[in-house]
């Protein structure tokens, strides 16, 4: 699936955050961390009343290492939004 | 962006389940070469039976054309080529190379000592053997006490010796060794299939059914009692849910992450299974073995059905196939060894397989249902990939690659069996045995504490309603089904 928008995203124990090079959003929930997304890129004032399809993908790299051997993926996630 | 697995091949280069394959791909080319008439995987050092008290000869080179060649070389060679192959792994898989080299050292040195110890001869030798080994006494355990060695050493550093299983940490990986030994397994397999094609289909069809069945009885079973009984929370319920009654880790990240729980519910419940899989590989292959004696492969399946983590799965389905293969020896019945493994890892490759699909059923379930956000997100199929295991490609290509030379080129089987041999048999067992120990060494019994509602569910759960279906499901699909004997 093609995406607009790459991020990582990633759990600091108590925030989802999503992140790439020109942009970090956080939120306690995916509606939440969506709303932010949103309003960050209304912030940039590039994508104002584009319908984007942003990638989230989980960064195995912050899940202890010692698990990665068992399983090296958690999850991907498309988010469409309206900006 | 690293870590991160956006492309189909993605990981190729530096994941463990990737690597498995490539060290099981190098090792079954290496083995082919036999059929051109180059031994070369025959230096590979393989345990021999030995008596207390005389001369030591504890290994030899697994080759006739390596006949002449002395146990230390055999041994050197075997160290040389296995370290710069799984350093090779670590270094792509960005491994801490020093660390992993020396704990590498450590861990092939510890296991070479255990598996020389369980081949003495008043421990192993079957008693049809006792003649040939001078003895008047013995236990008859079978290589299998080999393999119980390891674990136990390894359970001894990992729960009383701590400085050195941290030093030995960084090599511990017993995923991958497993995973490894399993690609060599389909060779094994694809040999069986050469002698007993009936058999080895019937089994490989039995298991995909059994495992399904199992699926469906299991996990809303078990996810009903999570949250009725020890009232769980949706998402911690899910995640356990799936470690308990799928494939352990593996099945408790791919749910964790389809459901987009907090990685450190999947991270805990994955330490409960690392735990409880060690003591079902404790307990369960003496039980089965004792408890059902004429049921080899409805117990090989049963077990994997009920053991969680390949590598523990493996390790109890190789030591009851040494404990029942030897048992029934002693009663004058001779079964071909690895059969009952060979159900044991049947059964949980098939779960190992269906869990990318369950993940994604339940990422659906989950997104467009539970925490509804309309319209807003997709669940990609893509993440059934993801969470293939990769190393059954190679299994499967290892098996199917010898029933095509059974099928299609019949005159090469006898020398494609020399490279075979090696490679299904002591190379495979040497990765068996290297799991074994780092398995050990893993294992902490002290991270139950604290677990509470978590372990006391897990341990009810497996002794109520994994191990008794799991057994009734493997008893209807495989009832009848027996080892081939020897010679047959």
């Amino acid at each position: 699936m093609k995406a607009d928008i790459d991020m990582v995203i990633s759990h600091d124990g108590e925030k989802w955050i999503a992140r790439n090079d020109s942009m970090a959003v956080e939120g306690r929930s995916f509606p939440e961390l969506d709303a932010n997304l949103v309003e960050s890129l209304r912030e940039t004032g590039r994508y104002d009343g584009s319908h984007l399809t942003v990638f989230m993908g989980f960064d195995i790299t912050t899940i202890p290492s010692w698990i990665h051997q068992y399983a090296p993926h958690y999850f991907n996630r498309y988010v469409h939004v309206d900006v | 962006m690293n870590g991160v697995n956006r492309k189909w091949y993605d990981g190729m280069a530096y994941q463990e389940d990737w690597w498995a394959v490539w060290l099981g791909l190098i090792m079954f080319g290496a083995g082919l070469l036999s059929i051109v008439g180059i031994d070369a995987v025959g230096w590979f050092a393989k345990p021999t039976t030995w008596v207390w008290g005389e001369a030591g000869v504890f290994y030899k080179a697994s080759g006739k054309a390596y006949k002449g060649m002395s146990q230390v070389t055999s041994i050197g060679i075997t160290y040389i080529v296995w370290t710069a192959l799984v350093c090779m792994g670590a270094y792509f898989q960005k491994l801490n190379m020093k660390k992993f080299f020396l704990g590498w050292t450590g861990l092939f040195i510890i296991t070479y000592i255990a598996v020389a110890i369980g081949f003495e001869a008043h421990l192993s030798a079957p008693i049809n053997k006792w003649g040939k080994y001078g003895l008047t006494w013995g236990l008859s355990l079978g290589s299998g006490v080999a393999f119980i060695l390891c674990l136990v050493v390894g359970l001894i550093i990992g729960n009383f010796i701590k400085p050195l299983a941290a030093f030995l940490k960084e090599a511990c990986k017993p995923e991958w060794y497993i995973k490894t030994a399993i690609v060599y397994l389909g060779i094994k397999v694809g040999v069986m299939s050469m002698k007993a094609a009936g058999m080895t289909f019937e089994l490989a069809l039995a298991g995909a059914c059994a495992t399904f069945v199992a699926y469906l009885l299991f996990w809303p079973i078990i996810y009903v009692m999570a949250r009725k009984m020890f009232r769980l929370p949706r998402e911690w319920a899910a995640v356990l849910c799936s470690g308990i009654s799928i494939c352990g880790v593996s099945a408790a990240i791919a749910t964790g992450g389809a459901i987009r729980a907090k990685p450190i519910i999947a991270v805990m419940v994955s330490m409960l299974i690392v735990v409880y899989a060690m003591i079902e590989l404790l307990i369960l292959p003496g039980f089965y073995s004792t408890v059902a004696p004429d049921q080899p492969i409805v117990n090989g399946a049963a077990m994997g059905m009920t053991v969680k983590t390949d590598g523990a799965d493996a390790a109890a389905g190789a030591i009851m196939d040494e404990i029942m293969v030897a048992n029934a020896a002693a009663r004058g019945i001779y079964w071909e060894p690895d059969w009952i493994l060979t159900a044991s890892i049947m059964t949980k490759i098939w779960i190992d397989m269906f869990i990318g699909l369950w993940a994604f059923v339940l990422a659906i379930i989950w997104v467009y249902k539970v925490d509804k956000q309309p319209g807003t997100q997709t669940v990609a199929a893509s993440e059934i990939w993801f969470r293939f295991p990769k190393f059954v490609l190679g299994y499967v290509f290892c098996w199917f690659f010898y029933v095509a030379i059974a099928m299609f080129a019949p005159d090469i089987i006898k020398s494609a069996k020399i490279g075979a041999g090696t490679v299904q048999s002591p190379m495979r067992k040497f990765m068996f045995m290297m799991t074994f120990v780092a398995m050990g060494c893993i294992t902490d019994f002290s991270k139950l504490k604290g677990m509470g509602r978590l372990a006391l569910l897990y341990g009810v759960a497996l002794v109520v309603i994994i191990a008794p279906i799991a057994y009734a499901v493997a008893y209807i699909f495989h009832a009848g089904m027996m080892p081939p004997l020897v010679g047959s």
